[in-house]
């Protein structure tokens, strides 16, 4: 992806992303409105376990990157908890957790195994546990169904290379492409808002607009359950 | 080396304040501090009054060493009752190294505060307009977070690597480096090694990737001498420049005379102390003891971080007048041998006064039985001159017996950790 004027450079897999003034209020903007549709709403405390370098961690905040005026967490009027991902973070995340009550745990497909065993191995108290909505990111690979998991509450679809972030629906359980965000074609998902590379969907089914009244005009991926790792 | 007097550049009034001035400046920002954490903070005000002290008595910055001292357990317990309303919104977390992770707070308001001590880090280190940074990731370190907006408010661009700082995204580091080419990177120490280490023997020339690097800013393990040197000649970069601080509030930065990180004194108050918690002189060691100076984030006042730690004595010829700290270790990088608090960095001190033992992973092994007077170190790779490194340890370090472990072939993770307990590992003794 290029921008001309980008000043801020990110190797993502399978590509790099560039952006320049106004382009990270842009996708701030969108993954606030993916959080909302997955029903994570105003002054949410949310805890991201990703990679610095993933936009679901440094759009958390203005705080975290410069050119950024509002984060997710001043759009949603909440808070933010940085989670690095690494494997020695990840074991810290059980105590933090008993430490503060958080809405919405946001973590990399990758590190939910670590995190799940962590979570046994510290006896991670249940109602605080049925209380955190487990939101699980990942890329064109879906989950696999692993039952020793923590259970996720919803997915949210994220291609870092093609700046493709598709929540779960409350309503529909599918992932909504932003009408007016992406265009859809064939199965080939494209960015209307930022730059970056087309994306081939090659998993799930495609169902056009009109299929749910959360975003009526939004194209949806529809992952079986077993897709979805559930 | 680089012309040091003009890259030394001194941008920020408080340089260049003199001493009395500059405590006068503080104390009165640990007034406001102390102020907002009585009226504010109910942790404080109960624990202060408890102890008999309170804000209205701080005349003097002497008085201020009255107040109690507070560790991280005790903040863990507090829970919400240490919460200061003007926290904001932002959290990291502390390592968890030394006991359970402690969640910290960052506000807006903080953060510009810690920007300015940033920005003067990196000029200190030769960043300049026009430059790319290839930064550490900004959910890392509450400090991290700062790094991005100094770069950019220097004129500079940002790069980021996919990943974190583990040994095992060394190559996505590598990746971004050979395509963005940046001049000036900050990362952590171990990771640099873990860099060096994994590419020894390959056909990766490490060098030619840090072509075109003109300063590395590395945070994490205390450097010595050697160690700078050897990573100066591995990666071929100018300079490698040692960076501090804590998630606590602490904020340190070396200039180009490379004496010991001046304290960014605008941002935090910082003192040394001893057992029995008395100011000790420049030059002694004692216990790091941290208070931020401002009212947003989370609040923390005479913060006891269990660093070991000494401000170096006289004025640094850079000509800023901002007070000079080495931080040496912590306890957990620290073994108890007799009554002597020996650190990692001590032992790395002395061996590497060998040559060939520079840049070599040391870990110390803490005994069960402190009292006997035993020091056992493990060091990477196969014995070198064993007798004469027994013979320096033990005159250097003031320990009776060395016992020296030689890994040969085992290779242990450079990491925060340097020290082990006997009980975790089977080593052979030699």
């Amino acid at each position: 992806m290029a921008t001309e004027n980008a000043n801020l450079l990110f190797d993502v897999p399978g590509g790099r992303l560039a952006f320049g003034d106004g382009d990270l209020d842009t996708w701030a903007e969108h993954l606030t409105w993916c959080y909302r549709m997955m029903g994570i709403g105003h002054g949410a405390t949310i805890a991201v376990q990703d990679f610095g370098s993933s936009p679901v961690s440094f759009l958390g905040s203005s705080l975290l990157m410069p050119g950024l005026q509002r984060g997710v967490a001043e759009r949603l009027d909440g808070r933010f908890i940085c989670l690095d991902a690494s494997a020695e973070r990840v074991t810290l995340t059980p105590a933090l957790l008993a430490q503060l009550a958080v809405d919405a745990l946001v973590i990399r497909e990758d590190v939910i195994e670590l995190l799940s065993a962590q979570l046994r191995k510290k006896e991670f108290a249940a109602p605080a546990q049925r209380k955190m909505k487990t939101i699980v990111v990942f890329a064109d690979e879906p989950p696999l169904f692993n039952a020793a998991r923590l259970r996720p509450w919803r997915h949210l679809m994220h291609v870092e290379s093609a700046l493709l972030l598709a929540p779960q629906c409350a309503s529909c359980e599918c992932f909504h492409l932003r009408e007016g965000f992406y265009d859809v074609n064939q199965r080939i998902i494209r960015n209307l808002r930022l730059t970056a590379p087309t994306y081939h969907l090659s998993r799930g089914e495609l169902l056009s607009p009109s299929h749910c009244a959360a975003g009526s005009r939004d194209w949806c991926i529809a992952l079986s359950p077993r897709e979805r790792g559930i | 080396m680089r012309d040091t007097t003009s890259s030394c550049a001194r941008n920020d009034a408080i340089e260049t304040l003199s001493g009395a001035q500059l405590t006068a400046w503080q104390s009165e920002r640990l007034r406001e501090v102390a102020n907002h954490a009585y009226r504010e903070v109910p942790f404080y005000r109960e624990l202060w009054d408890r102890a008999g002290v309170e804000p209205g008595q701080f005349r003097s910055i002497e008085d201020f060493a009255r107040f109690p001292t507070i560790s991280k357990h005790d903040l863990v317990q507090a829970g919400d009752v240490w919460s200061n309303p003007h926290q904001g919104s932002v959290a990291f977390s502390t390592r968890g190294t030394s006991g359970a992770p402690l969640l910290v707070w960052l506000s807006a308001e903080e953060e510009e505060a810690y920007i300015r001590p940033t920005m003067r880090g990196f000029r200190w280190a030769g960043f300049r307009p026009g430059m790319t940074a290839l930064l550490m990731s900004p959910v890392w370190h509450r400090l991290a977070a700062c790094e991005a907006h100094a770069i950019a408010r220097l004129g500079g661009r940002c790069a980021f690597f996919w990943g974190s700082m583990g040994s095992e995204y060394t190559d996505s580091f590598l990746h971004t480096l050979s395509a963005q080419r940046p001049e000036f990177i900050t990362t952590t120490a171990p990771f640099l090694l873990s860099l060096i280490r994994l590419s020894h023997g390959s056909t990766t020339r490490l060098h030619e990737l840090f072509k075109g690097v003109r300063s590395v800013v590395v945070v994490g393990l205390p450097l010595t001498p050697r160690m700078r040197e050897f990573l100066r000649d591995r990666l071929q970069v100018e300079d490698v420049f040692e960076r501090g601080g804590t998630q606590e509030g602490a904020a340190t930065d070396e200039c180009q005379r490379h004496t010991a990180p001046h304290v960014h004194e605008d941002v935090c108050y910082l003192e040394v102390v001893d057992e029995a918690g008395v100011h000790v002189a420049p030059g002694s060691r004692g216990r790091l003891i941290v208070t931020k100076l401002t009212t947003a984030g989370s609040i923390f006042v005479r913060y006891d971080t269990g660093d070991i730690a000494a401000f170096a004595p006289g004025e640094c010829a850079c000509g800023c007048g901002f007070r000079r700290l080495k931080i040496y270790g912590r306890p957990e990088s620290s073994v108890l041998v007799g009554d002597r608090l020996i650190t990692a960095y001590d032992v790395r001190m002395c061996i590497e006064e060998d040559p060939a033992l520079v840049g070599r992973n040391v870990l110390l092994i803490r005994e069960a039985n402190a009292r006997a007077g035993i020091l056992t170190v493990a060091v990477e790779g196969e014995a070198h001159d064993p007798a004469k490194l027994q013979g320096r340890l033990r005159e250097e370090l003031g320990v009776a017996t060395v016992h020296l472990v030689w890994l040969g072939e085992l290779r242990v993770n450079w990491g925060f950790r340097q020290v082990l307990d006997g009980s975790e590992v089977q080593l052979p003794r030699s």
